[in-house]
């Protein structure tokens, strides 16, 4: 299930590729292999299940049509996957976004979480990578990043789940992701 | 590889659309800079690559069956690839055919009292009759488990428990639709004792019709595991256009 081995991603680049011309079993597949790390994907974020199983059924339906816009020279098939979840997922917490409430205890569970993998999962070198690059962030900048790409909020919902002006969240996103490039560009 | 200045000039927006942070508004403006703008699209392709790894801490988590059905049924896929499902199905062997003979016509009947029950507000508007499916699914003991209508102009079914049988504490039923030849597509769980209303999706629509069936199977709580029946079938019924 894990695409962390370059043999796995190859294997799945290889299905999404059969799957943009329109393979059913290449599909069929290609959603065995990852469609529980999608699930994980939007359930975390959306912190709802039948949400969660409506934006993976939206995530597919799109991937079936959409799988001709892959281009393999660009990216990975699960980095690919991942990133369409991630935008149906972003997309569906904008439209509730009135509806959200802020639960303080949200930034506490992440930050104590602090980094570790997916239980039983092999991490990737470019895991790895930027795992070495995140460290060398200031703790609460870090944690400010990590609660934005586990829960897809806004700027100014970071800002009140960490009680620092909008200014300031700003500042340290865009700080973090100007030292994290040039890190990771190394 | 890029020098200091190139980083700075870089608009933001491209990695603050990665990461997740903006709104509706300024989401919608990078995704339109992306497609007017191949150099907007190399920008945020790149910042996928950096941070997307991130994910690799998020655990899996299996979807219900159910939801593989919907995505065949929305994409009117045919036949899955026998390799994707295997699964030597207790359907095939079922004498559901069979008992389809016997049953049409006592389930004409059930169709007619059972309109008698279904809730004002499903009944209108009045001039779209021919809009509604019916069905009466009914039981081994040839008691009425169920009753399903069909809203084909608002794309809803209403599924309404007449005296199901009693379930083992862990086990719910799952509602089914098995198309004329084809295998069962799953409905989603459904209630034993309240109404449940589902939604139907377009590629379920097209398969309504008098040769199709509901059917009711005795699953975990959460559903079928395989997206197929796993458990007894014990309801079924004939769909009627009322």
């Amino acid at each position: 299930m894990s695409a962390s081995t370059p043999a796995e991603r190859t294997e799945l680049t290889r299905l999404l590729v059969r799957v943009a011309r329109k393979d059913q079993s290449a599909f069929a597949e290609l959603y065995k292999r990852t469609s529980s790390k999608l699930f994980g994907v939007c359930v975390r974020m959306l912190r709802d299940r039948s949400d969660a199983e409506e934006v993976l059924q939206e995530t597919w339906t799109t991937v079936w049509r959409r799988a001709a816009s892959f281009d393999a020279d660009k990216a990975s098939a699960i980095t690919w996957l991942v990133t369409l979840a991630r935008n149906k997922a972003i997309d569906r917490l904008r439209q509730h976004r009135e509806q959200q409430l802020d639960d303080p205890l949200r930034l506490e569970e992440v930050a104590d979480g602090g980094a570790t993998p997916a239980a039983g999962a092999e991490t990737s070198q470019e895991y790895q990578r930027l795992q070495r690059c995140l460290e060398t962030l200031e703790p609460q900048q870090r944690n400010a990043v990590r609660e934005a790409f586990f829960t897809g909020a806004t700027y100014n919902e970071l800002a009140t789940r960490c009680t620092v002006p909008l200014g300031t969240m700003k500042s340290w996103i865009r700080r973090s992701l100007l030292q994290l490039r040039t890190c990771l560009d190394q | 590889m890029n020098t200091p200045a190139a980083l700075d000039r870089e608009d933001p927006r491209y990695a603050e659309y990665v990461l997740g942070v903006l709104d509706a508004a300024a989401r919608a403006a990078v995704e339109q800079e992306m497609a007017d703008n191949p150099q907007a699209a190399a920008a945020v392709s790149l910042w996928q690559q950096r941070l997307t790894p991130l994910s690799e801490e998020i655990d899996a988590s299996t979807p219900p069956a159910y939801v593989w059905a919907r995505i065949r049924a929305d994409l009117q896929l045919a036949e899955p690839a026998r390799n994707a499902q295997p699964r030597a199905s207790l359907w095939d062997n079922l004498p559901l055919w069979r008992w389809l003979g016997i049953g049409a016509s006592l389930v004409a009947a059930a169709s007619i009292a059972f309109m008698l029950t279904v809730p004002r507000a499903v009944m209108t508007p009045p001039a779209i009759s021919a809009g509604y499916m019916a069905s009466t699914i009914q039981q081994d003991d040839g008691s009425t488990g169920w009753t399903a209508t069909m809203d084909l102009q608002h794309a809803r079914m209403i599924v309404v428990p007449a005296s199901p049988a009693l379930f083992a504490p862990g086990r719910s039923p799952e509602l089914w639709l098995i198309p004329a030849g084809g295998k069962p597509v799953s409905l989603g769980m459904i209630a034993s004792d309240r109404p449940t209303s589902i939604a139907l999706r377009a590629g379920l629509l097209s398969q309504l019709s008098a040769t199709a069936v509901l059917a009711v199977s005795v699953e975990p709580d959460g559903g079928s595991p395989t997206g197929q029946p796993t458990g007894a079938v014990m309801a079924k019924g004939a769909i009627t256009s009322t």
